[in-house]
């Protein structure tokens, strides 16, 4: 099956992991990722607070792109990436006033925007499209015995009337994929709250509270690794860490990978093949990995 | 007929002074039967002592918020069949942030505290209190506002905002859909006070949607606070949080305008200065990282393009 992928800034940057291990599992399940051709920056969550014109515009550029690739289905391993597309489609649908102007805007490039392209999450297209059961068939490693902290965040569930894949209160996609290889899932009571990274750019303190949060309710509730679905969300809980942890005095770590690294363990991928990050590839070798 | 079913209640109930406890009522019900109702067969049929809030029953009143299976909604607007789950069994509690009085009853003084530090209404011009001239609007104006007025203080989006418990100087997303519901307004007189009163206190949201989420009138504050965000150039204050905020949006567009793309390295830089990116530089070094957030992703080719969406309006 061939998709069009939108890879996002962030997994082409400081989370190319995400982009590596996305890329490893889906060569293995059969997915061919066929990228969005000179695709533009969403402008995910920043763009909109300056103009929503110039967001809806540089979104829907990307969709043209994808339908003149001759796609229905764009994918994407970014949260916010996502619902931003998302987002911009549903405004551009249910509001003429915007309609116009975002038309105009896109006529200065001659672009005519036609519609038809949905945008979706990566592990949409993995429960949907290639299958739970498939996935399990590739698990060569389980990784039994390993409790792992399912978290959503924000971007990937609301608001549900827009993303519409899983109830927003009671999300169980993350949970079925990491079942699916094998591990423990622990539900924990924050799963769905936010990872504070939207917060980096004007109110870092509260940003940093937020991510703190998040490790400490997925410790208290017995998780030993933190999984999750979001590029962004793996710059603040990965890639920062540290950086919290030494803010919050914390002399513990929290192993955080992206989902489709996950997956890739128990694939039989290396953490190196993978790119993980040496908190994680750490605390994998001495689980055995 | 319509089938009736007998349902598990567990409500947590509270007294005001001793740790609240959980108890149980089975009541009957249909498919019809909301949660205000099924709230009015428990009192008059089992309890009379339980408290809750619950006037109109179709969700203009905004007094039934709680929380429904852990879920903050509108209890009128919940039908009982809709939530229970397999065991027929539903949970309900008070909503969360707020001070408990009794039972289902929270205190939302703190509620209306924010909504009166955002002026909640119009302040016209003198011409037209005097009688002088007639207060207009045109339908676009209309349009931007309709939605963010609908708002009926119910207290759900406070309850549920994680920036609201964890900042005490934002404002909450009730009142910045109200204090921008005004903004937009053409006859309100008062636009440069309002943003002097939430421009700080927009860029503290976190952009979770989780007020869009359990807004049962389709309100949408997040918009309004994106909205309001909006308006940075037209405020004249500089705050701690306005001036970052500032860099960052700046450097957002500048590098989606130059280049299509954001580079990181160049964000940070601009956003937090020399020192502060060394140090989260030296942290992803030590997380092993690195070595990606020194990669250089291709710009877009067709910039051209970009620069044209982006531009001014001709």
């Amino acid at each position: 099956m061939k998709v069009a992928y939108y890879p996002g800034c962030a997994s082409h940057g400081i989370a190319k992991d995400v982009d590596i291990a996305t890329q490893l599992i889906a060569k293995d399940l059969n997915l061919e990722l066929v990228e969005v051709e000179d695709w533009n920056c969403c402008g995910g969550g920043f763009m909109d607070d300056k103009s929503e014109e110039i967001h809806t515009a540089l979104n829907l550029r990307n969709l043209n792109k994808v339908k003149n690739m001759g796609y229905d289905k764009m994918a994407t391993p970014c949260s916010v990436c996502l619902n931003s597309h998302r987002i911009a489609a549903d405004k551009y649908e249910k509001d003429p006033e915007l309609r116009e102007n975002v038309d105009e805007r896109l006529g200065r490039a001659n672009i005519k925007y036609e519609g038809g392209v949905d945008s979706e999450h990566f592990i949409w297209v993995l429960i949907q499209d290639v299958g739970i059961d498939n996935i399990k068939s590739h698990v060569k490693k389980p990784l039994t015995g390993i409790k792992v902290g399912t978290y959503y965040g924000c971007q990937l569930l609301r608001p549900s009337s827009v993303m519409g894949f899983e109830p927003a209160h009671n999300p169980h996609s993350v949970m079925d994929l990491v079942a699916a290889t094998g591990a423990t899932p622990v539900a924990f009571p924050m799963k769905a709250a936010c990872c504070g990274f939207p917060l980096m750019g004007s109110n870092p303190d509260v940003g940093l509270k937020m991510a703190n949060n998040i490790f400490t309710n997925a410790k208290g509730n017995g998780a030993e690794m933190l999984v999750h679905p979001c590029s962004l969300c793996h710059l603040q809980l990965d890639a920062t860490q540290l950086k919290i942890m030494d803010r919050f005095n914390q002399k513990w770590t929290m192993p955080t990978l992206y989902i489709t690294q996950l997956i890739g363990l128990s694939f039989g991928y290396t953490p190196e093949q993978l790119g993980l990050g040496k908190i994680a590839t750490n605390y994998l070798r001495s689980r055995g990995f | 007929m319509v089938e009736e079913k007998e349902i598990t209640v567990n409500i947590k109930k509270y007294d005001g002074k001793n740790d609240p406890y959980w108890k149980t009522y089975k009541v009957r019900a249909d498919r019809y039967t909301q949660m205000t109702e099924v709230l009015r067969r428990i009192k008059t049929e089992q309890d009379p002592a339980l408290a809750y809030r619950a006037s109109c029953h179709m969700a203009v009143c905004g007094s039934c918020a709680m929380k429904i299976n852990g879920f903050p909604r509108l209890a009128c607007r919940t039908m009982a069949f809709d939530v229970m789950d397999e065991n027929n069994e539903i949970n309900l509690e008070a909503m969360d942030y707020y001070k408990g009085i009794r039972d289902l009853i929270p205190d939302i003084d703190t509620f209306y505290d924010r909504m009166y530090k955002v002026m909640p209404r119009l302040y016209a011009d003198e011409s037209v209190i005097a009688g002088e001239n007639e207060q207009r609007m045109t339908p676009s104006e209309q349009k931007e506002v309709w939605k963010f007025q609908e708002c009926i203080w119910c207290g759900l989006c406070v309850s549920a905002c994680p920036s609201v418990r964890m900042d005490e100087k934002f404002l909450g997303p009730a009142a910045h859909a109200k204090g921008y519901r005004f903004i937009a307004d053409g006859r309100d007189t008062k636009t440069e006070e309002r943003i002097n009163i939430l421009m700080d206190s927009a860029w503290r949201c976190t952009s979770c949607y989780m007020c869009y989420e359990v807004c049962p009138q389709d309100v949408q504050p997040v918009i309004a606070i994106k909205k309001t965000k909006s308006y940075l150039n037209e405020y004249k204050g500089n705050t701690e949080v306005t001036e970052m905020a500032r860099k960052h949006d700046d450097t957002v567009f500048d590098l989606i305008n130059n280049t299509g793309k954001i580079k990181e390295s160049t964000l940070y830089l601009k956003t937090f200065g020399f020192g502060e990116a060394i140090k989260d530089i030296n942290y992803m070094r030590k997380e092993g990282k690195l070595k990606y957030a020194l990669a250089k992703d291709n710009d877009v080719k067709n910039i051209d393009e970009i620069k044209k969406i982006m531009g001014d309006k001709k």
